[in-house]
């Protein structure tokens, strides 16, 4: 094949102009691919087929066309666990990224002992949630409504678990305690690469410390929040562990997310129905990721 | 020596010189072909000088020869690599007891090495098709699915079949089987009832109720004592399913015909069909309303194991749990008396009925490599010795006709009750997982309607019909 020089602009076909990429990269590129293809790819395609039968997940089964979305949009359990994810995932993106910001600005300003306290408050994230779910389910259920009891308040002396109104509160608590620390350490990776310079020149025009914050850190970190956002949101769209440890989905049904329907019906044998949930909820994250691309397209900064 | 081998085979043969299983890696077929092919391209024998490793290094030729005797010997049978046949079972408690029995059978015979499989996923497994080559397992709606659609040889041929009690057998049948096939054998089954602490009866004059009206005045008598009638730990949703529920539904409606009922409706189910939750269940979830106000006043932050830990200190009268409670209980240490009787929900006597399950029950799938092995394995389950030694050991009863009586003395008063048949399964066990039951009737415990819980129940069901 012969080389392209910058100055020729006719004779040659299109394609050939381009710098042919190193075939190296390639080679970096597919194990990869093929691993991702075989393991997710390959299964999202097969589940997607399965969701318009009546499969168990093995044995016989017919085509049951799209009966399956069909009793999926009328089944009000589904509606109310999209609903409890979603509102579940909002306020924990929140709440997480709050706490998670805050936490970074203390641990990245000069204070005493500042290593023993960033390893402190890192500590939860290498407990594996399952454990965490079930610790804090014996918190909830024993230990804090004796110390309700003991001080005469009412509203600690039963286990917030078992009221159906404030349950979720509960599970946003203790999956923000075990994800705060991997918010606040891509925080501090975000605040550490803003230069002193930046707030000494805000200084001597007059900013105070509020409007540093406000003005300077936050669109310097920007592109944090982004990150931060997305991927937590992702994640609290598929809580389950934390879940079914402290609740179960319960009381009654109230804190049942889509995540443990889905992975419920297939081990209760009802894998085609919950294969179409499935592809209902991606296509719905998928929307929802879209929208936050969208929105913070173009905002994101990545330090100085 | 002058065995033919390919670069490929002699892979295959390190394997077995390591004593690794080549089916994990190589189709057993392919062994088979080997020995008996021996003009295959590329052998590596002194002939061919042009095989660099041919001449030059004495030793792996040694290992390979090694390899090809030892892989003679697996066809020859060789006890060193007998056929594995793998047993599933995977109750916690029973898992040393049967490890016994599996190490036992390793031990009395040389021609399968049997494997003990305590942790894979059942329906995993199905779905892979590589199920186990026998298995051990409860009996439950799970499991019969499996029955259902065919997954589960036929074992009717087997004397051991023939040794069960009929209506334990009928047991297995109340679940949709598969047409003409015996697809599992009880094993040993479990009766549950009412755990009651014997001390405490005996302290206020208090007999066994053995209706209704007496149960209420039971438990009225103990609230005025100020003892906690009856201890439930509404946390855990399965032991409200199993306890309540099954307890307050068995001991008022013909469970068996409801869900046979049920399934012939298909989709068309509400109000005006012939059987409903909300119709046919409404009742009984009245009357388990109506002991709510016995219970343990933090029973809705209670887990099962705050429940035994409870009954072992005697701070309550009536505990609905099951054999597997007492076991539990036990561990505690206290010198606490229980005994058993079943809930009355009616005004007869007559009425009174246990609930059982298979607690275990084996089967071999369709899919079993070693089906024969898996039946020999079956057969020394079998034998009375071991089997009553399970039972009576794991407080279960026995499937046989010829089973002795059991002889705990906290679960005997349920045996005149087996044996003359007075029994029925859980309601809970028929409706499938993928309807959060558990859940609903949790929510009835913790004091939602339970007309409108029902027929939620209701709906849910005709949408599972309607795309089943």
């Amino acid at each position: 094949m012969s080389t392209t020089t910058p100055g020729s602009t006719t004779g040659t076909a299109p394609r050939s102009r381009r710098r042919r990429t190193d075939p190296v990269y390639y080679l970096f590129l597919f194990p990869a691919l093929i691993l991702f293809t075989l393991a997710i790819t390959l299964p999202a395609v097969l589940g997607f087929g399965y969701s318009f039968t009546n499969s168990m997940g093995f044995g016989d089964w017919d085509l049951v066309g799209v009966r399956n979305y069909i009793a999926l949009f009328r089944d009000e359990g589904v509606v109310s666990s999209y609903l409890f994810t979603l509102g579940f995932a909002l306020v924990t993106v929140v709440v997480v990224n709050a706490i998670g910001f805050a936490l970074a600005l203390g641990l990245t300003s000069r204070i005493r002992l500042q290593s023993l306290l960033r390893t402190l408050f890192v500590l939860p994230m290498v407990i594996s949630g399952i454990i965490i779910a079930f610790v804090f389910q014996f918190l909830f259920s024993n230990s804090l409504p004796a110390i309700g009891q003991a001080l005469g308040i009412d509203a600690l002396s039963s286990s917030i678990l078992a009221n159906e109104d404030l349950a979720w509160v509960a599970i946003v608590i203790v999956t923000a305690w075990s994800t705060i620390p991997s918010t606040m350490l891509i925080y501090i990776a975000g605040l550490v690469t803003i230069p002193t310079e930046v707030y000494e020149a805000g200084a001597i025009d007059g900013a105070t410390g509020i409007q540093q914050l406000w003005r300077l850190t936050l669109p310097l970190v920007s592109g944090y929040v982004v990150i931060n956002t997305i991927l937590g949101f992702k994640n609290y769209l598929n809580a389950y562990d934390i879940i079914v440890g402290l609740t179960d989905g319960g009381p009654g049904t109230a804190t049942r997310s889509v995540a443990m329907s889905i992975f419920k019906g297939f081990s209760g044998g009802d894998y085609g129905y919950q294969m179409a949930n499935a592809a209902v909820f991606f296509v719905i994250s998928i929307i929802i990721a879209v929208v936050q691309l969208r929105i913070t397209r173009g905002k994101a900064s990545f330090g100085a | 020596m002058d065995h033919g081998l390919t670069v490929a085979d002699t892979g295959v043969y390190f394997l077995h010189y390591l004593n690794l299983d080549p089916r994990f890696i190589w189709f057993p077929g392919h062994v088979d072909a080997l020995p008996s092919s021996p003009d295959k391209e590329t052998p590596l024998s002194p002939a061919h000088p042009a095989h660099p490793s041919a001449t030059a290094r004495p030793g792996r030729r040694a290992l390979l020869a090694g390899g090809a005797a030892l892989t003679a010997g697996l066809l020859a049978g060789c006890s060193g690599s007998r056929p594995s046949v793998t047993l599933y079972q995977s109750k916690p408690e029973a898992i040393p007891f049967f490890r016994g029995l599996v190490g036992d059978a390793n031990g009395a015979q040389s021609a399968y090495r049997y494997v003990h499989d305590v942790a894979t996923n059942l329906s995993a497994s199905f779905v892979r098709a590589s199920p186990p080559d026998i298995a051990c397992q409860n009996y439950n709606l799970e499991m019969a699915r499996f029955m259902e659609r065919g997954a589960l040889s036929d074992l009717s041929d087997m004397p051991e079949a023939a040794t069960i009690r009929e209506d334990v057998l009928a047991l297995a049948d109340w679940y949709p089987g598969y047409e003409g096939r015996t697809s599992v054998i009880p094993y040993s089954v479990t009766a549950a009832s009412v755990i009651y602490n014997k001390r405490v009866f005996a302290d206020h004059g208090l007999d066994v109720p053995v209706t209704w009206d007496e149960l209420l005045d039971v438990c009225r008598t103990l609230q005025d004592a100020d003892v906690t009638p009856i201890y439930a730990t509404l946390s855990d949703t399965w032991t409200i399913t199993q306890g309540l529920f099954d307890y307050t539904v068995g001991g008022m409606v013909d469970v068996r015909s409801f869900f046979e009922t049920l399934n012939a409706q298909g989709e068309t189910i509400g109000p005006d069909s012939e059987v409903s939750f909300q119709r046919t269940l409404l009742e009984p979830m009245r009357r388990m309303v109506e002991l709510l106000q016995f219970l343990n006043p933090d029973a809705a932050s209670r887990a099962y194991g705050d429940g035994n830990t409870a009954m072992a200190n005697g701070e309550a009268a009536m505990y609905f749990q099951g054999p597997w409670a007492l076991a539990e209980i036990d561990k505690a240490g206290t010198d606490v008396e229980l005994g058993t009787f079943p809930l009355p929900m009616t005004d007869s006597a007559d009425d009174l009925r246990i609930r059982v399950n298979i607690d275990l029950s084996l089967w071999i799938p369709e899919e079993a490599d070693q089906p024969e092995g898996a039946r020999e394995l079956l057969t020394r389950f079998m034998d009375p010795a071991v089997q009553d030694e399970y039972n009576a050991s794991f407080l279960a009863f026995g499937t046989t006709k010829d089973a002795p009586p059991v002889s705990d003395p906290r679960i005997a008063p349920m045996q005149e009750y087996y044996d003359r048949g007075a029994f029925t399964m859980g309601a809970s066990q028929f409706i499938p997982l993928t309807i959060p039951y558990e859940n609903y009737i949790q929510s009835i415990a913790l004091g939602a309607d339970p007309e409108t819980v029902l027929r939620r129940i209701d709906s849910d069901w005709s949408r599972l019909a309607y795309r089943q």
